[in-house]
């Protein structure tokens, strides 16, 4: 994509930056390699993918969410955020009776996965269903 | 009552892809497609900017219709 320089070397430095973090904290290099390529990856991606305006002239912000896409993320972030108090409602409760020791640690990483699978479900299907099929 | 607009037929007129009218207002392709479709209703912002990129005033591109399909009338 022209006049997108900015954009692609930040991007780089970015995406090399995550896997030197990544090799520094103890994982093996090719699985930073390979995460650093992915991330790259997704930063390629981006501007063909649809889901955000490309304004060259904003260098390494060239990236922006549309009114639209805004408000599709802003309703996928609220539906997350209503799932996971929901369940976190249930679960205080549900443990406060039977089992007074406290909620265990496994039930917050599902309660994580959860509210992502919320988010990245909700934004799925507020994007279909707000008519861009063509 | 339901937005309506002839963005799609104006844009043609003028021989604009949806990719062009994207870029000329700011927005992606989907959101073109999306009004297009009367599937997303724009901002008073995105509606003044896309009658200005097509050369046309608001009032021309966009209408609001009732449910049995009666055109509203706007107050001048």
């Amino acid at each position: 994509m022209p006049g997108m320089t900015a954009y692609y070397v930040s991007r780089t430095l970015i995406s090399a930056g995550f896997g030197g973090l990544l090799a520094a904290t103890g994982a093996t290099w090719w699985m930073a390699a390979l995460t650093a390529g992915t991330v790259f990856l997704l930063f390629l991606w981006a501007p063909q993918s649809g889901r955000y305006a490309v304004h060259p002239e904003l260098g390494v912000t060239a990236l922006r969410r549309d009114e639209r896409a805004q408000g599709i993320t802003d309703k996928a972030a609220r539906n997350a955020f209503v799932v996971v108090n929901g369940v976190v409602l249930a679960l205080v409760l549900y443990y406060g009776r039977h089992e007074p020791a406290g909620v265990p640690v496994s039930a917050l990483d599902l309660l994580l996965a959860l509210g992502a699978l919320t988010y990245f479900g909700a934004d799925l299907w507020l994007r279909h269903a707000s008519g861009a099929k063509d | 009552m339901i937005l309506r607009n002839r963005i799609r037929d104006l844009r043609l007129q003028k021989t604009l892809t949806q990719q062009a009218l994207a870029e000329r207002v700011g927005v992606t392709r989907q959101t073109v497609i999306a009004v297009e479709h009367s599937k997303f209703a724009p901002s008073v912002r995105l509606a003044l900017e896309l009658a200005r990129a097509l050369e046309v005033s608001v009032h021309d591109a966009f209408w609001l219709e009732d449910e049995i399909g009666g055109t509203v009338q706007c107050p001048e």
